[in-house]
């Protein structure tokens, strides 16, 4: 069990967590919740889980936590819940995931008929952990007389808004981001680029942020993405894991690189021109650059996706580069899990963002631009974790915002 | 001596001095814990218990009973002829589990940390010359 520490600048109040989150079930007429989400399992346990794992959030009192059992104990090791509220299950009578959470749920309910709040939906983001169709058939028949009911926008609305500990775990992990970054730049310069390919550039980060206490490259877009050449530029990307293309002389390259603190994410892209860049390509270079610093300085609580988007296309069009954007300018981003769609689950369609969210103070995600000219095959990326305040935002990666030509 | 009948009074004193003289502390890593036994569709069809209870290590309590088991922090139910199978060394205790022939209810982080000391035990209960 890990101790919390109120002391600590990474304090997240846990406890108080679980008990806003009982507030809400309690409004919301659930009796114990049952959160399967990636995002929901760090955000209650403050822990990381990556095999298949559960939580259960009864009215009262503890929660509980189920993961298979061969990560069980490194769970119970790191979580702040103690020992005996973490259950590994194993394919064991009485000890596999559905009979063992049915029957303490039923334990809990003490015969009562409850309603229980799971987490149901669909996500572009892979390891989302939305309850399967199987899981939820086993469930509602190991639970017969109980009502299941998808209540995962309890923990949405009490995820959104990022508290002091969580944004300062984000700082340092967009510093070490930021010593990842350092690394590249030192490799590439003085043609130090010749002979590196897309997978050793994504290596030398990653060995960078490691030193620097980085504990993943969480991404699951395959880590670090590293993109050169024409594969920068594809239309209308935004996913480049490495390949072993390798950096050629001419050509742009673009570095978006990962890292995680205590769950918090680094996600910042720095992109280079690698030398000689003609005066067509540093054309290219001002634009985006100069989108993303307008970008940065648009962004504060009260605007929404759509605005932003609008006025960023607006000046795209006219500086004559509006067809090389991609028009989406953010994803969301909270604790290891939480990566997709922008504010609640309410916009024009399902399980996307809603354009028109309203941003509020101390809200995190991604500012996020694409900008991608596949007939020159060139392309930059700008992501950067920041924190929305009244008056603006705070950018949390302090690599310099430009394109570097490296000779 | 001559074979005792499975689960019952005779056998459970054979099992308490068998446990208490093969099972030291030592052995037994000195562990705080219990396990209820409930055996299903005994002969007669009623259903038994049989409680351990370790306190560091050494043997406090082995109680058999019939209906409700007592509270415990691991509980292992089965029927009657799986249990005597495992006795008999026909069945394998993990084996049984496995296959879903045993349900066991409790922290099964803690029962790995205990699977070799219930080994141990099903050994020392196995060794009782019984009639099932």
């Amino acid at each position: 069990m890990k101790p919390l520490d109120p002391a600590s600048p990474y304090f997240v109040d846990s406890p108080g967590r679980v008990r806003a989150l009982q507030a809400e079930m309690a409004r919301a007429g659930i009796d114990l919740y049952l959160g399967s989400r990636l995002r929901t399992l760090s955000w209650v346990l403050d822990a990381f889980c990556p095999w298949r794992s559960f939580v259960v959030v009864p009215a009262e009192g503890p929660p509980a936590a189920f993961t298979f059992v061969i990560d069980a104990a490194r769970l119970a090791d790191e979580t702040w819940l103690p020992e005996d509220r973490v259950f590994g299950f194993a394919p064991m009578g009485g000890q596999d995931q559905i009979e063992l959470i049915s029957d303490h749920i039923k334990d809990l309910l003490k015969g009562r008929r409850g309603r229980i709040g799971i987490e149901s939906g669909m996500s572009n983001y892979l390891p989302e952990g939305n309850l399967t169709h199987y899981e939820f058939e086993r469930f509602r028949d190991a639970l017969a007389g109980h009502e299941l009911a998808n209540a995962h926008d309890l923990v949405d609305r009490l995820s959104l808004v990022k508290d002091a500990g969580t944004i300062a775990r984000f700082r340092e992990a967009s510093r070490i981001v930021d010593v990842g970054h350092g690394a590249v730049c030192e490799a590439l310069q003085d043609g130090g680029w010749k002979g590196l390919t897309e997978t050793g550039i994504a290596g030398l980060a990653a060995l960078a942020m490691r030193r620097a206490g980085s504990e993943w490259e969480w991404s699951f877009t395959g880590g670090n993405e590293i993109a050169s050449g024409y594969r920068t530029g594809l239309t209308g990307g935004a996913c480049t894991p490495a390949s072993r293309r390798e950096i050629r002389s001419g050509e742009p390259l673009m570095v978006d690189i990962h890292s995680m603190f205590m769950l918090g994410l680094g996600d910042h892209s720095h992109n280079y021109l690698i030398a000689p860049a003609s005066d067509r390509q540093l054309w290219h270079a001002r634009n985006f650059t100069d989108i993303v610093d307008l970008t940065l300085r648009t962004y504060r609580a009260g605007t929404s996706p759509s605005e932003l988007a609008e006025k960023m296309i607006a000046f795209a069009e006219s500086r004559g580069f509006a067809d090389y954007m991609v028009p989406g300018f953010e994803h969301g981003i909270g604790m290891m899990g939480d990566e997709w769609r922008i504010g609640m689950n309410d916009g024009p369609f399902p399980y996307w963002t809603n354009p028109d969210h309203r941003y509020r103070e101390n809200e995190l995600l991604i500012c996020a631009m694409q900008y991608a000219c596949p007939e020159e095959g060139i392309g930059f990326r700008y992501e950067n974790p920041i924190v929305i305040h009244a008056e603006g935002c705070e950018h949390l990666s302090k690599f310099p915002l430009a394109v570097d030509v490296v000779l | 001596m001559s074979p005792l009948q499975y689960l019952t009074e005779e056998w459970r004193a054979e099992a308490e001095t068998r446990l208490q003289a093969e099972l030291t502390p030592e052995r037994m890593n000195h562990i705080t814990s219990s396990m209820s036994n409930v055996y299903l569709d005994c002969p007669g069809g009623e259903t038994k218990h049989l409680l351990f209870r370790f306190q560091d290590g050494a043997l406090a309590e082995l109680a058999l009973g019939t209906g409700e088991p007592p509270e415990a922090e691991f509980l292992i139910t089965g029927s009657y002829d799986v249990f005597a199978q495992i006795s008999r060394a026909e069945l394998g205790a993990q084996k049984a589990l496995m296959t879903g022939k045993l349900k066991l209810k409790g922290n099964m982080i803690k029962a790995l940390k205990l699977a070799a000391i219930a080994d141990r035990l099903n050994k020392v209960l196995a060794g009782i010359p019984a009639v099932y």
